[in-house]
């Protein structure tokens, strides 16, 4: 079972939560999340639970005007 | 703090600013050339946005994030690129987290083609964020009526096109952008978009805008640090002219060397003295 990390499937992790992923992801600080195209705060990563086929937008700094 | 002081400068939502240049981070060739063009153009903030990481980018990553840290300067992100309302409030509340504060240029694109704000999507889009709490700055047009609606919802500073982004026009519509700053004359109003010169930027200063915000006129020049440096002195002396108090354009020709004493003249040649 996968879910899409920025377009991308990765395995879901066993514990199907959040906190889960992104340390299996281990993405780069800072960064923010959105579950499914909804912004989730960085406090409650461990109590999320991801499903198969979610989706994952994992965004960081960038340069903008 | 003198009169003088306090003109000179900028306060965003309770912020003081001594410069009021904003500058946007995109399209410079390199990473140094971008530090070198914050330090020629010492702007109050910067603007900076979100995306998925990019491989091999310059523009991203921890690289760019220790760049924006060691300037030391005040990060404003953008919701670039959002169509809707419900993709800016979703994009700011990430940016939020992402930089650690509450200040957002919202931007709500209303057209591909000429990257206009959407006048409904921004409205829609600034309330709910005033509402979240953020401090919000709306890049608009100059319509009036929609800069009206952006205050009522509770935004403190409004950010009205010079010209369509990226295009380097200039103020295309100085007839509205003057009248929008009398019809709003407190509170703080940034150009955004569409200066490509430092004289349209010493233009609306003149004008008395409160700040002006840049990225490729300086990023896409042949210099960019040098046209930073270009872009920081023009801002400062239009903005000294409007304190100042320009004179008023008169229709006919005034000599300005006294016709008293004009030696050759018909007229007496006596010499009043008015020192008494």
């Amino acid at each position: 079972m996968f879910v899409l990390v920025n377009g991308t499937p990765h395995p879901l992790p066993q514990s199907r939560s959040l906190a889960a992923l992104l340390r299996s992801v281990s993405p780069p600080v800072p960064f923010a999340v959105a579950l499914n195209e909804e912004f989730i705060p960085g406090g409650t990563y461990e109590g999320c639970l991801v499903h198969p086929n979610d989706r994952i937008d994992i965004v960081h700094p960038t340069a903008g005007g | 703090m003198g009169r003088q002081a306090i003109q000179d400068e900028l306060i965003l939502y309770g912020r003081r600013f001594t410069s009021r240049l904003l500058l946007g981070t995109a399209r410079y060739d390199s990473p140094s050339l971008l530090a070198d063009a914050i330090a020629a153009a010492d702007p109050a903030l910067l603007t900076v946005s979100l995306r998925r990481q990019l491989s091999g980018s310059k523009e991203c990553g921890e690289s760019f994030w220790n760049l924006l840290r060691e300037t030391k300067r005040t990060l404003l992100p953008n919701t670039a690129g959002c169509m809707t309302a419900q993709e800016a409030v979703k994009t700011a509340c990430m940016a939020r987290e992402l930089f650690q504060t509450n200040l957002i240029k919202l931007e709500v694109i209303g057209d591909e083609v000429s990257l206009q704000p959407d006048p409904f999507g921004l409205v829609e889009a600034a309330n709910q964020l005033v509402k979240l709490g953020f401090q919000v700055l709306p890049y608009c047009t100059e319509d009036w009526v929609l800069c009206r609606r952006l205050m009522d919802v509770g935004c403190e500073v409004l950010m009205p096109w010079a010209a369509p982004i990226g295009t380097g026009q200039g103020p295309r519509n100085a007839r509205a952008l003057r009248e929008l700053r009398e019809r709003a004359p407190n509170i703080p109003l940034i150009v955004d978009a569409g200066i490509g010169l430092p004289s349209h930027a010493c233009q609306v200063m003149e004008w008395g805008f409160d700040g002006v915000l840049l990225n490729t006129a300086v990023s896409r020049a042949d210099n960019p640090v040098r046209m930073a440096g270009a872009f920081a002195s023009a801002i400062k002396a239009g903005h000294s002219a409007f304190v100042a108090g320009p004179m008023i354009v008169q229709e006919a020709a005034v000599s300005s060397t006294p016709e008293i004493g004009r030696p050759f003249s018909t007229g007496s040649s006596t010499f009043l003295a008015t020192a008494n």
